[in-house]
């Protein structure tokens, strides 16, 4: 199994495992996002991204997630007893980002365009709620992924 | 993507004329919005395949109770994802023998309509990496074996003449996992082989 993210291609990672891990935590998670007005993974950011797009996204937005989401949630992982499932997430959200690196050459500028969108609408929250917000919305993440995952 | 919210009416008012009311909220739009045929309703399930159909959006339901003058809070869902918690059903499934194969043609099946005017979208215009998978039993050896399949035909060979063969196949998404829906199983058996009649 691999992800096939244009011309980037990540090997040995089992995304069933990343949702089973994700569908744990779901209900404790969403149920501390009071703002349901708000998706930061909207439309724009995840629909027709295209194959070429695709690498650069998944790379800014796993970044993301390991350096601002996970990083500054892990007090409430532990208050919230989901230490498994948020360390197969962020172990494997590693793993990723640091194969895709090795096959980056340069930017992609409509995939950088939408991930300022995801990012701006995250700043614009105030930091707790857009924190769980964030980890709330790993399902799209995943989801998306999915998109370019093959048997 | 039939998605059908159900409840169980309260304790307390078990064989009271209870009324219900279901509202539906698309999550990362604005507010609650009604559904027309659910409002103070005896039933106590309510149909929001059509409301939830674009399944990439995710969604919540909520419903209340209403009892003389007496109206309950608001008993709202979680989050509901289609795309992801959607159970795609089994394929259409074609058998055709000869002596010695079974050829087999997948048809992916189709998203579900309330209205059967509406136009037909398969699930595989939804889910492009649909795939599937195969399993068939022969009778006679009591052996049975499977194949994951992505295009729509699939021809078996080397089977034995005249031999009763059951195939089951089942719809499924890499990646994304969810309870199988296995088709129906269909037994056909091969031919004769026509060169041993003449030994």
């Amino acid at each position: 199994q691999e992800f096939q993210f244009g011309p980037c291609r990540v090997e040995g990672v089992a995304l069933p495992r990343l949702l089973e891990a994700f569908r744990t935590v779901k209900e404790t998670m969403q149920i501390q996002d009071n703002i349901t007005s708000v998706r930061l993974l909207q439309r724009e950011v995840l629909q027709d991204v295209s194959d070429a797009e695709s690498c650069y996204l998944v790379h800014d937005l796993l970044k993301f997630y390991l350096s601002t989401v996970f990083k500054n949630y892990s007090h409430k992982i532990a208050e919230f007893k989901m230490l498994p499932s948020f360390s197969t997430l962020a172990n494997n959200f590693l793993f990723i980002v640091s194969k895709l690196q090795l096959s980056m050459s340069r930017l992609n500028d409509s995939a950088h365009r939408r991930f300022l969108l995801f990012k701006s609408t995250f700043k614009q929250l105030e930091m707790e709620t857009a924190l769980s917000k964030a980890f709330g919305e790993v399902d799209i993440l995943l989801t998306w992924m999915g998109k370019f995952y093959r048997l | 993507m039939k998605n059908v919210l159900h409840w169980n009416p309260p304790e307390s008012l078990r064989g009271a004329e209870v009324t219900y009311t279901v509202q539906y909220f698309i999550y990362g739009q604005k507010k609650w919005l009604n559904k027309a045929d659910c409002k103070n309703i005896s039933r106590t399930y309510c149909d929001l395949s059509d409301e939830t159909a674009d399944y990439e959006h995710q969604y919540y339901a909520k419903v209340k109770a209403m009892w003389k003058t007496n109206c309950s809070k608001w008993i709202e869902t979680g989050r509901f994802y289609p795309f992801l918690e959607t159970r795609i059903g089994p394929p259409e499934v074609a058998l055709t023998t000869d002596e010695k194969s079974i050829s087999i043609v997948l048809t992916a099946p189709d998203k579900w309509k309330t209205n059967p005017e509406d136009c037909t979208i398969s699930m595989q215009q939804i889910y492009s990496n649909l795939k599937y998978n195969v399993s068939v039993y022969n009778i006679k050896s009591k052996r049975t074996w499977s194949q994951c399949v992505t295009n729509h035909t699939l021809v078996l060979s080397w089977l034995e003449p005249n031999t009763l063969y059951c195939v089951q196949v089942e719809s499924f998404v890499p990646g994304l996992p969810r309870p199988a829906q296995p088709s129906q199983k269909q037994c056909v058996r091969t031919l004769e082989d026509p060169t041993s009649a003449l030994k």
